[in-house]
């Protein structure tokens, strides 16, 4: 076997790299990092009122927007005590699945789905795959028409505030948004076909699968951080979630208890995968993985079938919810601490605010699902090479970056990903 | 939807504009488009994805373009500049429009480019000729 070196590196975005060393079918430098500059969001909100918080750190990503807002307002309610109404959860639950819908259908067609099928991008697909592509833009449009119907805007959303919601949607918003999804639950059942029929790499990942996980429900907004039986309640998380850094790397790492882990789609199912909705149980045994599954690449496979449980869960809100017209209250104002953790796209995302009597941020933590599997993604990179070093150079870049993929991190990797040197 | 059925109620065409007034090289469009209101139904884009609500047969789209020195009309979008599609960060206008366009959903794009400077006046007259 000759001696290779996959030398640096190169940007995902510029705001990743990887730097990998391999000498005698051994893996002797492995690191992924990112380099993108720090953002300071957590230290942005310090000082600023607790009602600031869901807007100012929507701005920390525009594909997570909302998942930003729903976790800070969920985290700031929690610190100063406010229980919202049973309306303004579902509707929360609304917008955080309507992301879900837009990312997953953007991420499966136009990043995962050229990688399986031999293609450079999703346009030098489109000749041959129009009919497929067509099905991404039409769960991403719907995704997007919630997430203007609830929020106001499809990107940084407005409407969601501390204590309900600045604008509802009217009973006819809620009609027009089941109509669509229903449009594209066929959509949503044929990406799981396809994705189901395409070829994963066979490795098992060391790491630990972690997500929200609750007794009554696929868990979203609610539950403890579990892996199987292994749960930590939300408000605990900092006691078992340590961050490190790397010299190579200003984005954290993390560990739980020690050990690595990782978040995500594929942590969700392994952990819920009993509340899917019907037809999303009858595309997982068409699937065929087997649960718990320990296979990173199997992410994929997971949020194709959260596509069909989340249009379903959707669905089922527009259908039920009768919008009644409330107000935001007055708010007593009182410190405290709060944590926020919801499932979005990525996996777990965690906000953390300490409040003043006053009403004002004295702290804040924020831990995004990226930041949580960087650790175990590296880990993994370095574990799955030796299976595919005697690949050719192209081979391994390819299976490479179809791991990190399949982490749909939020540095995603570009098509040339790696620049290799081989000595 | 409810956009789409206001559009199409006002009766006049849709503008699509692209651009940030807060970055003085990408904030012409949004002058223009201005200057515009009441001839044509300005639609202001946060991102490419906002034209997928886009049901006109011809899309009419407003943006700068870097380098440009006088108003110019773009119809074949393969004559954009398209990054590779790295992350979900990079679903660009250029990479959403050749999209559109392999997909031949059966529209045209019709892409005004102005200059990113100049006088915002003289620019909306000149637009409004290839409206």
């Amino acid at each position: 076997m000759p001696t290779i070196t996959l030398n640096h590196i190169t940007k995902i975005e510029g705001h990743a790299k990887l730097t990998l060393g391999i000498e005698e079918n051994k893996v002797t430098v492995c690191q992924l990092g990112a380099t993108e500059g720090a953002r300071y969001f957590e230290g942005i909100v310090v000082g600023r009122r607790y009602n600031e918080a869901n807007e100012l750190t929507s701005r920390i990503c525009g594909i997570c927007s909302c998942a930003h807002v729903i976790a800070a307002i969920t985290a700031i309610e929690n610190a100063i005590g406010f229980t919202p109404s049973e309306q303004t959860i579902k509707l929360r639950e609304l917008l955080t699945l309507a992301e879900r819908i837009r990312s997953h259908a953007t991420h499966l067609y136009f990043l995962a789905l050229p990688d399986y099928l031999g293609y450079e991008s999703a346009i030098a697909m489109a000749p041959k795959y129009k009919k497929e592509l067509q099905r991404a833009l039409n769960m991403m449009k719907v995704g997007n028409h919630m997430i203007k119907t609830l929020a106001a805007r499809d990107l940084h959303p407005v409407s969601a505030a501390v204590g309900g919601w600045l604008k509802l949607p009217s009973q006819d918003d809620m009609d027009a948004m089941g109509k669509a999804l229903d449009g594209i639950k066929k959509d949503a059942e044929d990406t799981c076909k396809l994705f189901f029929s395409l070829k994963y790499p066979d490795f098992q990942t060391e790491g630990l699968f972690f997500s929200l996980k609750s007794e009554k429900e696929y868990a979203m907004l609610s539950g403890n951080f579990c892996s199987g039986d292994r749960c930590h309640a939300r408000e605990q998380y900092m006691n078992h979630i340590a961050e490190f850094h790397q010299e190579y790397s200003n984005a954290n790492y993390a560990t739980e208890d020690g050990k690595r882990f990782l978040v995500g789609a594929i942590a969700r199912l392994n952990n819920n995968s009993k509340f899917l909705s019907p037809n999303a149980q009858k595309m997982l045994k068409l699937s065929k993985i087997r649960l718990p599954s320990q296979n990173p690449f199997h992410n994929t496979h997971a949020q194709a079938v959260e596509l069909v449980h989340s249009i379903d869960h959707a669905l089922e809100i527009c259908k039920t919810l009768k919008i009644k017209d409330e107000k935001i209250p007055q708010i007593p104002i009182k410190a405290g601490r709060g944590v926020g953790a919801i499932e979005v796209p990525r996996g777990t995302l965690w906000h953390e605010y300490v409040v003043d009597e006053h009403g004002v941020i004295t702290k804040a933590n924020i831990i995004t699902p990226t930041a949580q599997n960087l650790y175990n993604a590296q880990e993994d990179i370095r574990c799955f090479i030796p299976g595919i070093v005697h690949k050719t150079k192209e081979q391994i870049i390819l299976d490479v970056e179809k791991l990190i993929r399949s982490y749909d991190p939020c540095f995603s990797c570009s098509a040339h990903f790696l620049e290799v040197e081989w000595v | 939807m409810l956009r789409t059925f206001l559009r199409s109620g006002m009766g006049m065409k849709a503008l699509y504009v692209f651009g940030n007034e807060h970055l003085q090289e990408d904030a012409m469009a949004r002058k223009v488009a201005e200057l515009l209101r009441g001839k044509v139904n300005i639609v202001h884009c946060r991102s490419p994805d906002d034209l997928l609500e886009a049901d006109e047969s011809v899309i009419t789209i407003l943006d700068v373009v870097k380098g440009a020195e006088k108003v110019m009309v773009i119809t074949d979008v393969s004559r954009l500049k398209t990054g590779n599609m790295m992350s979900l960060h990079d679903f660009d206008l250029g990479f959403f429009l050749n999209l559109m366009q392999q997909l031949g959903q059966g529209k045209t794009i019709k892409i005004i480019g102005i200059p990113a400077e100049g006088n915002p006046e003289r620019i909306a007259k000149e637009v409004e000729r290839w409206l």
